[in-house]
């Protein structure tokens, strides 16, 4: 550690984790679900069908990104509330407090970093709303896929028993009156409502992303906070103030 | 959907999609195999309602043989998810099917489903049943017109109250108080006459998808503001059974079930009895391992096209359609949509007309805004929300460079 600074532990190993699984998986999905929602390259007419396999295997990786999305988000909701630091609940609870941080970390950023009057050693409220919004939209992604995927199963068996198909329609059945209430149109839905809110999920989801990338690396850059490395490393590096005991 | 009450908003959370039990144990289809025998007996004590010829009979006539129908009947039962020890019990109940009154109401609609139970070429099991029934008002096929036909339509509805069951065909136009569309000599509106009909129904069968979903009548702008049965009927059993046209044997499989049992068909939560619709055609369709495979037709008349593969790529909606027309086809195992060459448009589901059938994949789709009116692709959405924010990231990147790095932007 460089002198004059110390370390203020920010994300446990295993959030580090799932935070670059979750980029792996995204990646692996965005591009699947494109091919699955128009295929966008071609096979070889002479190859025989049996060597191509391509949908199968493209809706294999998606499906498998997706568990392991449900799985890490299943981890992620319990460390919202009993996460060893940082517990983000604290940050999500509108309180006055939160309101107020909420408030100054945008004023902050729409006037360049120009008056910070907040903490920002540990987690704001801003970027825990942001995150949640992340969360939420991810929620919704993963109903409508298992909303979709679940007909795949219309005869109500699987391989693992017949409780999983009954717990995905029991868990998602909801999703179709809400996607189609959300694309609109006549007073009765379709799963197509479903799969034309999953894909504009797709899009706001990648937009969240691209805006995420930037805020981290702008606080790096402009924030001098090197903020990046929490998420590699699992801490960020504060300058001791003057008048601040070294610890 | 709206969310306006507590009673929508309890639908909301509580809908179930199609979830198809095959299997409900011995025990259930034993009690189900008596009380049938029971029901076909009291039911073998009416006299039949109309005059036409016995059903034999037709048969014979139509060159068919005995044994044509007895096929017909195992496929049937297999059709309505029926252990094979059903299938005596459903040749009874095809025979006696003209126990059964229905009165034939038709809507906002081009007369394709009454067209698809009569214009077969040489007429099939399902379609001679379709004529022997006891069919008490039609009014495309009747020869009374006028005064006269509805005269015949207030006796029979008189005559079998609470007995009957009323086909509806067509949408239900509900604008201009519903004067987009009158029946008659009196000039009722189409609203009026379906709550009339519908009143003394045992159940009301709304066949092809105007009349369950308001179809195409109902697609954007949707200008007579038009709408399904069942967003109209209320308070009596209804059974959806879409599709453009629908498939007369699912008619036959619902009036069937309902002469063996004396009880609607299972229904999924758009009210489709679940024999039919319980299953998408992509789960039984002859190119879905051309789908696997990720061969797809490109274009129209391609190596592909010439080599059956999958319509995926020029729209094929079977994979979101649920419908059983893979299975039994139209035009008793003629043919059928994918089978000819075409995608599937889905036309068993709501709205297909604007969310189904572009002839394209969804994701190159114009699917109109839900404020009416702007076109755009969801991918051009997307890509244009994507270039909205980085447009945004640009500035604020810009303005952040010009301003310049501090370390500490103020007092804390």
């Amino acid at each position: 550690m460089k002198a004059g600074y110390r370390q203020v532990k920010r994300r446990t190993g295993a959030l580090r984790i799932i935070h670059w699984v979750n980029v792996l998986s995204m990646m692996v999905a965005i591009a699947t679900g494109l091919y699955i929602a128009a295929p966008y390259y071609q096979t070889f007419m002479a190859d025989s069908a049996v060597d191509k396999y391509v949908m199968a295997w493209n809706r294999w990786g998606h499906f498998m990104v997706a568990i392991i999305f449900d799985v890490t988000s299943i981890i992620i909701f319990y460390l919202t509330f009993f996460s060893r630091v940082d517990r983000p609940v604290k940050k999500i609870i509108p309180n006055k407090e939160n309101l107020t941080q909420f408030w100054e970390v945008f004023l902050n950023l729409v006037t360049l970093n120009r008056r910070k009057k907040f903490n920002s050693e540990h987690n704001d409220s801003f970027n825990i709303v942001f995150f949640f919004m992340f969360h939420f939209l991810m929620i919704w992604m993963l109903m409508t896929g298992l909303q979709m995927y679940v007909h795949g199963l219309g005869s109500g068996l699987s391989s693992i028993g017949n409780w999983w198909p009954w717990m995905l329609h029991l868990v998602t059945d909801w999703t179709v009156p809400v996607a189609g209430w959300m694309v609109g149109g006549g007073p009765t839905t379709s799963i197509m409502d479903v799969r034309i809110s999953h894909h504009i999920t797709m899009w706001l989801l990648i937009t969240w992303v691209v805006v995420h990338i930037y805020y981290q690396f702008w606080r790096t850059v402009f924030w001098k906070e090197g903020d990046i490395s929490i998420i590699v490393g699992g801490s960020k590096y504060v300058k001791i103030k003057e008048g601040e005991e070294k610890k | 959907m709206s969310m306006e009450n507590e009673e929508s908003v309890k639908k909301l959370f509580t809908a179930e999609s199609a979830k198809v039990d095959t299997n409900k144990g011995d025990a259930y289809y034993d009690e189900l195999y008596i009380s049938c025998q029971k029901r076909i007996e009291d039911l073998k004590k009416l006299t039949p309602l109309n005059n036409r010829v016995d059903f034999t009979e037709s048969i014979e006539d139509q060159g068919l043989e005995r044994r044509d129908f007895l096929k017909w009947a195992s496929a049937t039962t297999a059709m309505l998810m029926l252990p094979a020890s059903f299938t005596p019990l459903v040749a009874e109940a095809a025979v006696l099917m003209n126990r059964v009154p229905v009165i034939w109401v038709e809507l906002s609609d081009c007369a394709g489903n009454s067209e698809a139970l009569l214009r077969s070429d040489g007429p099939k099991i399902d379609e001679i049943i379709l004529d022997i029934i006891s069919l008490e008002f039609h009014e495309t096929l009747q020869a009374a017109s006028g005064h006269q036909a509805e005269k015949q339509m207030n006796e029979a509805m008189e005559h079998f109250k609470g007995k009957y069951l009323l086909f509806v065909e067509g949408a239900v136009p509900l604008g201009m108080n519903g004067g987009y569309g009158t029946i008659g000599a009196t000039g009722e509106t189409f609203v009026d006459h379906l709550h009339r009909a519908a009143e003394g129904a045992a159940a009301v069968v709304a066949v092809g998808s105007c009349a369950t979903f308001g179809g195409i009548p109902a697609a954007a702008p949707n200008p007579t503001d038009s709408v399904g049965v069942m967003d109209v009927v209320k308070g009596k059993p209804i059974i959806n059974i879409p599709a453009c046209p629908a498939n007369p044997s699912n008619m036959v499989g619902v009036i069937l079930h309902y002469v063996l049992t004396g009880s609607i068909p299972e229904l999924d939560s758009l009210l489709r009895p679940k024999f039919a619709f319980g299953y998408r055609i992509h789960d039984n369709c002859e190119r879905r391992a051309h789908f696997d495979a990720g061969e797809y037709v490109e274009e129209w008349g391609d190596e592909g096209a010439k080599n059956n593969f999958c319509l995926y790529k020029v729209g094929c909606k079977g994979p979101m359609t649920f419908n059983n027309c893979s299975i039994i086809r139209y035009n008793e195992g003629v043919n059928w949509p994918i089978g000819v060459g075409r995608g599937c448009i889905g036309c068993s589901e709501p709205d297909f007309w604007d969310k189904y059938a572009y002839e394209r994949p969804m994701a190159n789709a114009n699917i109109k805004a839900p404020t009416g009116g702007v076109e755009k692709t969801v991918d051009e959405f997307g890509l244009g929300l994507l270039t909205a924010a980085g447009i945004g990231i640009g500035i604020h990147a810009a303005a952040s460079a010009v301003a310049g790095k501090r370390e500490d932007g103020g007092e804390y």
